[in-house]
Order: C-alpha cells, then sequence, then structure tokens
C-alpha cells in the first residue's frame, strides 16, 4: 500500500454512527464500500457509495474495514478484517468485554494491521482545546475533575442489553473514563453506581481515583427520546480551572412557541461546522497510509474499557475495585 | 414590639460579618458582639474592635460579659472546635442558639452541645442558609408532589476558592476539623437530607491536596458517594477548587435525578457580570435573595415565638456524622455503613 493511491474503506454496518462515519468518508472524499445486514443500499445510495452483499466481497473490495456494528459483533468482524490483511477502525467500545478487546488487539498485531478505537470525544474541539490547555500547564496539575454526558437513551434494543452493550457505564461513560485518563493519567480505583431503567432515565455515576491523586466524577445518562444531547466537564487544577457545557456554548438557539419539541440527538456532530468525525476519521486514514500515529490507540480503548469493566463491577457489588497493576 | 437582644459571638467565621451588617440594620434587634479569641489570629486579620468599629456594632470583651447582658439569642461564629463551650454558656444562659457549621468537628462535641440546649429547652438552629433560597424550596416543593417521579440520584457542587486569604483558621485541622471536606460537605448534605427525609446508608469518599499542596496541610479536593436505602445514589463534590481568579466565591449547584424529569439549582447563578479590569477581570455581582438574612428571619421568628426551628441541631449532627463516616472512608479507601444517630 502506498500513499498516492487512494485507499478505499470498507464500512460496515448502516445504522446509528454509520452514518457521521459515511458523511465523513464522503467529506474526505474517499472511496466506500458498504456492507450490512440490513440498509446498506439506501445508505450507499445516500453517501455516494457501493453497496456489497457480502462481509467477504467488502473485504476484498478495501483497504480499511470500518467496523459500525453493534458492539458484541466487533470482535468477529475485526478477527474476519485481520485475517484478510485490512487496517481497522472500530467503533468504540472496541468490545463489552476485556478478553475480546485483547483477543482483537493481539490479532491485528499479529496480521500486522492497525487497529484503531473510534473514541471521537478526543475529536470535539471543545475537549482538544481543554487537553491542549492542560498540557501547556494553563490550570497546573489536574485536581478534581467533573464530566457528565446526557442525552436520549439510544433507540435500539441491544444497547439496553448488558451482555450485548455493556449498559451505560461501557458503552457511553467509556467516552469520558478515555476523557479523565487522557487528562489526569492512570486510574487506580473506581467506584460506581447505575439507577434507573426504561423507560425512565439511566443513570451511571463514577468516581475515579487516578494514580497521580486526581479525582473524577463522571454522571452519564440515557434519557427520554426527545432529550437534548449535552455534555459537560470541570477540570479543576492546581492553579486553574477549565469548564465547557455544551448547553452554554451552543451559537445558535431557537424559540418557536407551539412547536413540538425536536426528536433528542442521538449521535452529536460538535461545534457548528466542525465535524469531529472528520478529524477522527482522517487521522486514522493518514496513520493506515504511513502517517503519524493517532492521538488515541487500542491500548488507550483497551486501558478505558479496564476502567470501564471496573466500574461496572463496582456497580454490581457496591465495593470500590481497584484496577490491576500492569492492566493499562 | 419588644427588641431582641441578639450577640455575635466571635468573628472568627468569614460569615459574622454578614450576620452582624443584617442584625444590626432590623429595628426589631439590639445587637452587641464579643470577639475575645481575635488576639489568637494573625496579626494581619481584620477581626476585633477593628471589625467592630468597622460594622458599626458594639463589642463587649469576653463571652461571660456578652452573656451577663441578658440576650435572647445568640448566634455561634467561633471556629469549628469552638462552638461546643459557647453554645453550652448560652443553653445555660437560657440563650436560643444560631450555630455556624459544621455544628462541631467530633460526635462528642455534638452530642453534648444538643443535650445541653435540649435541657435547658433553647433553640438550637444550624446555619444552613441555602435551605432557604426560594429555587431550593420551589424544587422540594415539586420533589413532595411527585414531579420529578421517583428521585434516582442527585448530584451536588459545593465549590470555592480555599481560604488562604483571610481567617487561616479554616486551614488547621484542630480547629477546623478538616479541610475541605468538613467546611464544604455539610451544605450539601443537608440539603439532601431535607429532600430525601432519610439519612444514606453508606457513603464512599476520596480526598486529595493537589490544589495549593504546598501551602496547606488538610485535604483541597474531595468527592463523596452515597446510596440510601430505596436505591437512590447520591454525590458532592466538595472541592476548594475555584481558583483566586475565579469571579466569586464560589457556588452551590443540585441536580435532581427522577425517573419522571429532572431539576437543577445553581443557588448562585442571579448575578451580574461585571468586568473590571482594576479588580481582575470579570466579577459576578449576585442579585439573588439575601440567604443570611432570610435565615436570620426565620431564626429571630422562632426565638419569638419558641416555634422550633429548622435546620435543627438534629440535621447537624447528621450531616456532621456523614462528614466523618466520609473521612473514615478516605482514608481506608472502602464504604463506610452509616448507623442510625
Amino acid at each position: 500500500m502506498t500513499s498516492t493511491q487512494p485507499l478505499t474503506v470498507g464500512v460496515v454496518g448502516a445504522g446509528g454512527i454509520a452514518h457521521p462515519h459515511l458523511a465523513a468518508w464522503r467529506y474526505l472524499g474517499v472511496p466506500v464500500v458498504v456492507h450490512s445486514d440490513e440498509g446498506a443500499a439506501a445508505a450507499a445510495r445516500q453517501y455516494g457509495a457501493r453497496s456489497v452483499a457480502h462481509l467477504d466481497e467488502l473485504l476484498g473490495q478495501c483497504d480499511v474495514v470500518d467496523v459500525c456494528t453493534p458492539t458484541f459483533t466487533h470482535h468477529d468482524i475485526v478477527l474476519s478484517a485481520a485475517a484478510a490483511g485490512r487496517h481497522v477502525i472500530c467503533e468504540k467500545p472496541l468490545s463489552h468485554t476485556r478478553h475480546e478487546a485483547v483477543e482483537m488487539i493481539e490479532a491485528c498485531a499479529a496480521a500486522g494491521v492497525q487497529l484503531h478505537p473510534g473514541h471521537v470525544v478526543r475529536y470535539f474541539p471543545e475537549y482538544v482545546a481543554a487537553k491542549t490547555a492542560v498540557d501547556a500547564g494553563r490550570i497546573g496539575a489536574p485536581a478534581v475533575l467533573r464530566l457528565t454526558r446526557r442525552g436520549a437513551r439510544p433507540e435500539r434494543s441491544w444497547f439496553a442489553e448488558s451482555a450485548k452493550s455493556g449498559g451505560i457505564l461501557i458503552d457511553q461513560m467509556i467516552h469520558d473514563f478515555d476523557f479523565a485518563r487522557w487528562i489526569a493519567g492512570d486510574v487506580t480505583q473506581v467506584y460506581a453506581s447505575v439507577v434507573g431503567s426504561a423507560p425512565g432515565p439511566t443513570i451511571g455515576i463514577a468516581v475515579l481515583t487516578h494514580s497521580s491523586g486526581a479525582l473524577t466524577h463522571l454522571v452519564g445518562g440515557w434519557g427520554h427520546p426527545e432529550e437534548k444531547f449535552r455534555t459537560s466537564f470541570s477540570i479543576a487544577g492546581a492553579h486553574g480551572l477549565l469548564r465547557h457545557s455544551s448547553t452554554e456554548a451552543e451559537s445558535l438557539s431557537w424559540s418557536i412557541p407551539g412547536a413540538s419539541p425536536a426528536r433528542g440527538e442521538l449521535i452529536p456532530l460538535g461545534p457548528r461546522g466542525r465535524s469531529p468525525f472528520v478529524a477522527e476519521l482522517g487521522e486514522f486514514l493518514a496513520s493506515c497510509s504511513g502517517g503519524p500515529t493517532p492521538r488515541i490507540t487500542a491500548a488507550d480503548s483497551l486501558a478505558a474499557l479496564a476502567i470501564a469493566s471496573a466500574a461496572s463491577r463496582s456497580a454490581e457489588t457496591g465495593l470500590p475495585v481497584r484496577l490491576e497493576e500492569g492492566v493499562l | 414590639m419588644k427588641k431582641l437582644r441578639v450577640g455575635i459571638a466571635s468573628f472568627a467565621h468569614v460569615h459574622a460579618s454578614s450576620y452582624a451588617a443584617i442584625l444590626r440594620d432590623r429595628a426589631d434587634v439590639e445587637l452587641v458582639a464579643t470577639d475575645p479569641d481575635a488576639l489568637t489570629a494573625p496579626p494581619d486579620e481584620v477581626r476585633g474592635a477593628s471589625l467592630a468599629t468597622e460594622l458599626g456594632v458594639r463589642l463587649v470583651p469576653s463571652y461571660d460579659a456578652m452573656f451577663s447582658e441578658g440576650l435572647d439569642a445568640v448566634v455561634v461564629c467561633t471556629e469549628n472546635s469552638r462552638h461546643r463551650d459557647v453554645v453550652e454558656q448560652a443553653a445555660e444562659a437560657g440563650v436560643h442558639v444560631l450555630c455556624e457549621k459544621p455544628l462541631a468537628t467530633r460526635l462528642d462535641d455534638a452530642e453534648a452541645m444538643l443535650r445541653a440546649c435540649a435541657q435547658a429547652n433553647v433553640i438550637l438552629m444550624v446555619a444552613y442558609p441555602v435551605r432557604f433560597h426560594p429555587g431550593f424550596c420551589a424544587m422540594r416543593e415539586a420533589i413532595q408532589r411527585g414531579d420529578l417521579g421517583r428521585i434516582l440520584a442527585i448530584t451536588g457542587t459545593n465549590n470555592g476558592q480555599a481560604p488562604l486569604a483571610s481567617r487561616r483558621w479554616f486551614l488547621d485541622p484542630e480547629l477546623a476539623g478538616g479541610g475541605a471536606l468538613m467546611d464544604h460537605t455539610v451544605h450539601v448534605a443537608d440539603l439532601l437530607d431535607n429532600l430525601l427525609n432519610v439519612s444514606p446508608e453508606q457513603v464512599y469518599a476520596q480526598v486529595n491536596r493537589v490544589i495549593h499542596a504546598d501551602e496547606v496541610s488538610v485535604e483541597t479536593g474531595g468527592l463523596l458517594a452515597m446510596t440510601y436505602a430505596n436505591g437512590t445514589v447520591a454525590t458532592i463534590d466538595c472541592s476548594w477548587s475555584a481558583p483566586s481568579s475565579y469571579p466569586s466565591w464560589g457556588g452551590l449547584t443540585l441536580a435532581v435525578e427522577g425517573d419522571l424529569g429532572s431539576a437543577r439549582l445553581d443557588a448562585f447563578a442571579e448575578n451580574v457580570e461585571v468586568f473590571d479590569d482594576r479588580s481582575g477581570g470579570l466579577r459576578w455581582d449576585a442579585v439573588g435573595v439575601n440567604l443570611d438574612a432570610l435565615m436570620l428571619d426565620e431564626f429571630l421568628s422562632c426565638v419569638r415565638s419558641g416555634r422550633s426551628a429548622q435546620p435543627d441541631g438534629d440535621v447537624g449532627y447528621r450531616t456532621l456524622q456523614l462528614v466523618l463516616a466520609a473521612y473514615e472512608s478516605a482514608s481506608s479507601g472502602h464504604p463506610v455503613m452509616m448507623t442510625g444517630p
């Protein structure tokens, strides 16, 4: 593979996360083939791609596989892609279980292909700005972080099945577990709770203790269908404070009396005019063509999964869970 | 209407000035203050006679002198660990008490204060002014009506600047009973107690000293997570995490999640933004109700009528119990079961 020839991307899946990915690939001018159990032809039409009927066909026609299927199917597809010698982009979480994620990482390493986990939060401009400010020493050593992430409950039923998605701690809060670790370093102890169930909201709450001494408080929520997607962070450091709230940092807002509330936004596209998916997938594709290592690696994703898995154990037992040495 | 004779016992607490100014301006109050421990404070802190003059408040030299004036009520603003002696003296003199928070730094002190006031049949109220916030009252009514459904989770924050600039006793473990965890947990704990009407079963806490690590010996950061018998979970961020350039002293927020809806209180959101180059940039000038004034009004109204006053010493005791259990958890790394009072 040389960097002079444009790579072809094979998108597997045509559901929720596939849409912003397909839109980003089209924006980047990348040739795309799509395969999915359902909806591939329509998605291909919508985004100017080709659809194929079988995974094997897709693997035969692309250089990079972009896995956008439900979490519980990631493992088998990634192993097939690795066996076919294709680089892999895999939506987060890599898997809902640690041992599957480890197998995926090992299979890709053994096949000599790259594996890029889709933790798109690291590409949202506000989270990038926070990381840049912390790294520049503008608030000093991180001390106490508060991270929140709220939105509508995902429509597809597999999200609610812990055996398929891992539940809110692993599916949704892994974004902020990863961000917390990006900002404040490795985590030594986790305490978490999950309350509520459909049709009401499900709320996950976690307290992380980092090896640096920093503490992180996280809240994740899946709520009513019309609940607006929103995130916030507050990062207190030794001599400063960083804060952002997506609801307070919007450049456009509406008030239309009598209009019914808009449906909740399941997949945020970030501040207007700047798609974090374009930044993310562009960085991954460049790496597949010999470019620099992306800001998020499979090892980072595994570390975030270790935190999320520990949080799940804590929520089940009501006890704090220490992360094993060497896991991270 | 007969004037109430009200005393302020010590200017140690930062809120003493606010209470003194409010009471001084009330037509139904005759105010006297004493600050005998002013000499133990660092010389650069404005206390004692100079603060009394600044505030226009009459100062007497000792607690004995103050209580000998036949007070109706006293506001206790000593250092935390010195509350007990003054409260016991007030009870003995038959004087109603409004005591700064936390009620005490040790449970045996708190028990003694509750006992003394009960035996003397005087009010023991604890200074939790956010309890009087109209937004909080509306939130409590909505919850009681069932508007939010079953309460799943409450996340509270009480963050502020570390007390480095003045009243440095807040950083002395002996006088303050700890750091941010002791200072800032109890306000939110009181609101949770009032909203849920039950004490938590279990508390997990972690603390650190990343902020001002070189300047103080107490914790400056802390997180608590409580679980309740009915499955509700609640958390408190009690950190002194507002930098010195923050536009105000800090703030308090409370987010309540029910299965039917949610509500969020930002108790000090009502302000005007002032950009002032000479005082370091953005400042938030509060325009909301004066919570101290509402609290003092309720206290004095109870003193006149003999009604029992809320927040009372019992909730002061329960919130102290939570703080002490949180210290135990932070020290062991394990959740601590709460035992009943």
